[in-house]
């Protein structure tokens, strides 16, 4: 039973309770503590005094005392509620479900329990759990038009759209009188009921509902969206015509409305003239419209092709429109255009060039043209469907010629030599585009990507810590964390990756990982806010992006990279912190050249914390964010040295297999995990999904051989029950034929890749290490389809054999792209 | 380039966006905020030709304009405001920041009711200028002294969007006979009473509205502190 105090004391532990609301920790502390001068098993107080010390950042503390407080009153709603906070604060949602349940149970009719309760439900995506607590927090203030809505909320989510649909027109009936036109609330909880009924399929009834209820619907797009939608679906080809003209009219530039217009105007597949001049019709009506006129040229083919890419490009080029080639380049998958595209630019630069000897004086119109132009084909020579880089580099030239000062055509050139496979070379032009515009942060950005390329980290931030905000403590490195900004942490993650300081790459990465976790947790103020807001289509977008958060390209490409160091390092475990042990002499010095510059670099930023915080200036407050700031491991040197690198690896390993499964770098790194814990069955389905993905990739190749040879090595550790499973699943491979056979046979009917060579080199050499394919691997340098990305890897096989051959190796890659700096010796 | 509205899914690479070309940064969980907040006004430029590389693949942003209500205007004028604005340095010239505006503006009219837009920008910001100034009708307000975190100054503008409330009451006219908006048409006694208990029911849902001002809240706060 709730324990009973003196009114005196009744008064402090109200006192207890404003200081908590009023953020007065230390005045309530001191009544706390009053109180439990007298009574020192006061259950409620004790929970309060935990909720206070949280607060004030101990949490160990806290959670110590929360349970002194349920020990002494098991019975008390308040000492649940509090011990639920606390769980809350520390994220673990499920033990705080628990605790509000409890709560909850010992007193049914609280408010706050039961709205905490939910919020905490609907975020652990607990639908049923959601519904309940929704129905019993309708059926306490059932005039609230937010428990409807929220009701039906639960209901959509968990799945029951008519009964979602029933509860909205539940409250709907109860209204005497409909809202006022302008009542935003009501405007939006109509659009939400015409997407439940939508979603479940009766489109007729959907487009009534528009038609009537949406009529004068604020969200005005939504109404012409949805009415041209369910149009079409309802074979109402001429209304549908109208809506979606209606719909180009006010946005010209959408495709989707262009689309949605072509296939209800019942034009012929075939008719192409008749499909392109709708889109003249638009081009001529919006002089400025680019949609209208570059559209037609994803359809049309041969002359008429021809015809229009040249007005296209004519208006674009004249204009000095930088963005043309990227506009167009998606054509390139199309050889036919790509072979018209280039040319009708040529043809741009000889008629320039004609109309200029016929007007000599007026050549200053024209130069624009012609460095467009130049651009445009220094581009086309370097994408790389059509890359032809020594044409690109002069092309890019003779742009920068005409217009030295131009930003965009250095870029240009930087992406050339960075094609070349010249890291400096791209990095030292990136940086001079960026000195033509010190206030572009846009490039800034790019030389500062370049310079990390280039393995430069330092000087990477220096040049980014001209955009960051200079007050921020611990530099531009603390303030792009703050700021979430990805594209850095996985470029300077990658590039310590490379220059094999293991720690800070795996910090990188584990610093996305987590922004991750901000972003899922970011959800939950949504949870009410939206409510409040009435924005439930959004809130419903949102809730659905936040369940597949983790399918992201930011996080699969940050967590594959870790998962690559993990695998280095349980391959090669690492001696002392970054420094290593057991690989060449060259890579040794750089590791520990790396680490200790790390270190330094941390003690620098250390001093200069230190010096801010001294700073008699700086409001007091600041030192206080600064402890919560302070990170125990700045330079990833835990993280590196940790022993159990594959048991690591599972944390961003599960979230890239759960929700990117068809991808197949994702399976292929779950095998090498897996494979490595001797989880034969998990590997196995890693495999077998890959194999379904892609059966002839190199990586799918090697796995299949590693497995077999695992399993045949590894039998007696295998349970019969897994033995039997394995036996019916893994059929990749005829039992009939050798390891070494299987691998020849793949050899030899995949000579023209150089992957497929690479990894069936790789496995002879597992199969038998005796064999010295060293030269076979110097061999894929003759095949003329070689990227310098294989040769890399190419390289990188025969340094992990300590081949002979990795300097003759290096010479010749090196005489194959003598522009490139990538297979010079490291000095 | 394809001009569409944001979607929640959109944003990481509208923060990667932001944070490529502008030294104004924010946090997922602003750009949440808008979207969550005020879905009808903020736009993307996505380049849908792009072919995919995986399955997982999300639209690229090349350009987007982030944009919002003011909460409470101190001038008790319903207007909008932009909160950023920003198109990759590719993909220039093309006129897209002038289409995100366009359609947001009209957004805001449509939605909101707003009268007029602001916006910040920095006074050395040539070509924003041209943008606001001599394209989209913007006029010059005053300059806030050392708005920016860096010290510099900023142009506060304003647009009267009086011309959007106009072209839609145009097109309403042109499109429908029946303009009855359930407003008063019989007695007005009768009516005045419904009002009046619709009234007393929105003042509750005030009440909880200041109640639990949390997180959110605080994000906008924190936003401001950030420009100041």
């Amino acid at each position: 039973m709730p324990q009973q105090l003196s009114p005196k004391e009744r008064s402090l532990f109200s006192t207890v309770v404003r200081s908590y609301e009023d953020k007065q920790y230390k005045k309530g502390i001191k009544a706390a503590e009053q109180i439990l001068r007298k009574n020192p098993k006061h259950g409620d107080t004790l929970a309060m005094k935990a909720l206070i010390l949280n607060s004030q950042g101990k949490t160990d503390e806290a959670f110590a005392l929360a349970k002194v407080a349920l020990q002494c009153d098991m019975k008390s709603h308040v000492c649940w509620h509090v011990y639920g906070l606390l769980y809350r604060a520390v994220k673990n949602f499920e033990e705080a479900i628990k605790a509000y349940k409890f709560a909850l149970r010992l007193e049914p009719d609280s408010v706050q329990i039961q709205r905490d309760l939910a919020l905490l439900q609907i975020q652990m995506r607990d639908y049923q759990g959601y519904l309940t607590s929704r129905k019993a927090m309708l059926a306490a203030r059932s005039t609230f038009r937010q428990n409807w809505t929220a009701l039906a909320v639960a209901h959509h989510l968990s799945g029951d759209l008519a009964e979602a649909e029933q509860v909205l027109t539940t409250y709907e009936e109860t209204l005497k009188q409909p809202p006022p036109r302008n009542d935003l609330e009501n405007s939006e909880a109509v659009m939400y009921k015409n997407s439940l009924i939508a979603e479940q399929g009766d489109i007729q009834k959907a487009l009534d509902h528009l038609e009537s209820a949406g009529k004068h619907n604020l969200d005005r797009l939504a109404v012409l969206e949805l009415r041209a939608e369910y149009l079409a679906k309802l074979g109402r080809n001429e209304e549908a015509v109208k809506a979606y003209r209606a719909l180009l009219d006010r946005n010209s530039e959408h495709k989707a409305y262009y689309d949605g217009l072509v296939e209800v105007m019942d034009i012929s597949s075939t008719d192409l003239e008749a499909r392109k001049a709708i889109y003249d019709e638009y081009a001529e009506r919006f002089p400025r419209c680019d949609a209208a006129r570059r559209l037609p040229l994803d359809f049309l083919e041969g002359n008429a092709f021809r015809e229009v890419a040249d007005k296209y490009i004519h208006r674009m080029l004249d204009k000095g429109v930088p963005s043309t080639f990227a506009n167009l380049k998606h054509l390139y998958a199309d050889s036919s255009k790509k072979e018209i595209l280039p040319a009708v630019v040529q043809q741009y630069i000889d008629s320039k060039k004609s109309e200029m000897s016929d007007e000599p004086k007026r050549n200053g119109d024209t130069s624009k043209g012609n460095s467009s132009a130049f651009y445009f084909l220094a581009q086309h020579y370097n994408y790389y469907l059509s890359r032809d880089l020594d044409k690109a580099m002069e092309f890019i030239e003779k742009a920068i010629e005409l217009e030295p000062e131009s930003v965009d055509f250095h870029m240009t050139k930087a992406r050339i030599w960075k094609h070349y496979g010249n890291t400096q070379k791209a990095s030292e032009a990136m940086e001079q585009a960026r000195e033509l515009d010190v206030r572009d942060r846009h490039i800034n950005t790019k030389a500062a990507k370049y310079q990390l390329r280039n393995n430069e980290s330092e000087k990477a931030l220096k040049t980014l810590g001209m955009f960051t905000r200079a007050e921020t403590v611990g530099g531009p490195l603390a303030d792009l964390h703050d700021m979430q900004c990805m594209w850095f942490m996985t470029e300077d993650g990658e590039s310590y990756a490379r220059k094999g300081n293991f720690g800070l790459a795996l910090k990188r990465f584990t610093s996305i990982f987590n922004i991750f976790d901000v972003w899922q947790e970011d959800q939950f103020d949504f949870h009410s806010f939206s409510l409040r807001k009435g924005q439930i289509r959004a809130y419903i977008d949102m809730i659905r992006w936040e369940d597949s958060l983790r399918d992201h390209p930011f996080y699969s490409r940050a967590a594959l990279s870790a998962i690559d160091v993990y695998i280095k390092l349980h391959d090669k475990p690492l001696t002392n912190g970054a420094n290593g042990s057991a690989e060449t002499e060259d890579d040794a010095a750089e590791r520990k050249k790396a680490a200790k510059k790390a270190k330094k670099e941390a003690q620098k930023a250390e001093r200069e914390a230190a010096a801010k915080k001294s700073d008699p200036n700086k409001p007091q407050k600041e030192t206080e964010a600064d402890l919560k700031k302070k990170d125990d491991d700045p330079e990833g040197l835990k993280l590196a040295a940790t022993t159990e690198p594959m048991t690591d690896a599972m944390k961003f390993l599960a979230p890239l297999l759960q929700f990117s499964p068809k991808s197949i770098d994702a399976q292929i790194a779950g095998f090498e995990v897996l494979i490595r814990r001797k989880k034969y069955i998990l590997a196995l389905r890693c495999l077998l999904a890959a194999a379904s993905i892609d059966a002839e990739h190199p990586k799918v190749h090697e796995h299949i051989v590693r497995f077999k040879q695992a399993i045949d090595t590894d039998a007696e550790s295998i349970n019969s029950t897994s033995a039997e499973i394995i036996k019916s699943e893994f059929t990749l491979i005829p039992a009939s034929k050798s390891l070494a056979e299987y691998n020849d046979e793949y050899l030899s009917s995949h000579k023209s890749s150089a992957n497929s060579i690479l990894s069936a080199l790789r496995v002879r050499k597992l199969l038998d290490p005796a064999s010295s394919p060293d030269k076979d691997v110097e061999g894929v340098l003759a095949l003329p389809e070689l990227t310098l990305e294989t040769a890399m890897s190419a390289l990188e096989l025969l340094k992990t054999w300590k081949s002979p051959e990795v300097e003759s190796f290096q010479s010749s890659a090196a005489a194959k792209w003598p522009k490139a700096n990538l297979f010079q010796r490291s000095a | 380039m394809d001009i569409r509205l944001l979607r929640p899914s959109d944003i990481p690479h509208v923060q990667h966006a932001n944070i490529t070309n502008l030294p104004e940064n924010y946090f997922m969980k602003y750009y949440l905020y808008h979207a969550l907040s005020w879905p009808q006004l903020s736009y993307v430029a996505v380049d849908v030709s792009r072919p995919k590389k995986t399955p997982y693949d999300y639209p690229r942003i090349v350009g987007y304009v982030l944009a919002k209500m003011e909460e409470d205007p101190p001038d008790g004028v319903q207007h909008g405001h932009i909160t950023s604005l920003s198109v990759m340095r590719t993909h220039r010239r093309l006129g897209i920041a002038e289409k995100l505006m366009r359609q947001s503006q009209r957004a805001m009219v449509e939605t909101f009711g707003a009268q007029y837009v602001s916006l910040h920008v920095r006074v050395s910001n040539n070509a924003a200028l041209r943008l606001y100034r001599d394209t989209l009708g913007f006029v010059n307000e005053k300059v806030e002294s050392k708005y920016y975190a860096d010290g510099e100054d900023a142009y506060s503008m304003k647009l009267d969007l009086g011309y959007i409330r106009e072209l839609i009451m145009d097109e309403e006219d042109g499109e429908t006979e029946d303009l009855d908006e359930g407003e008063p048409v019989g007695s007005a006694g009768a009516k005045g009473d419904e009002t009046g208990k619709s009234e007393v029911n929105g003042e509750k849902m005030r009440k909880v509205r200041v109640g639990r001002g949390l997180g959110v809240g605080e994000l906008v706060e924190r936003n401001e502190s950030q420009k100041a």
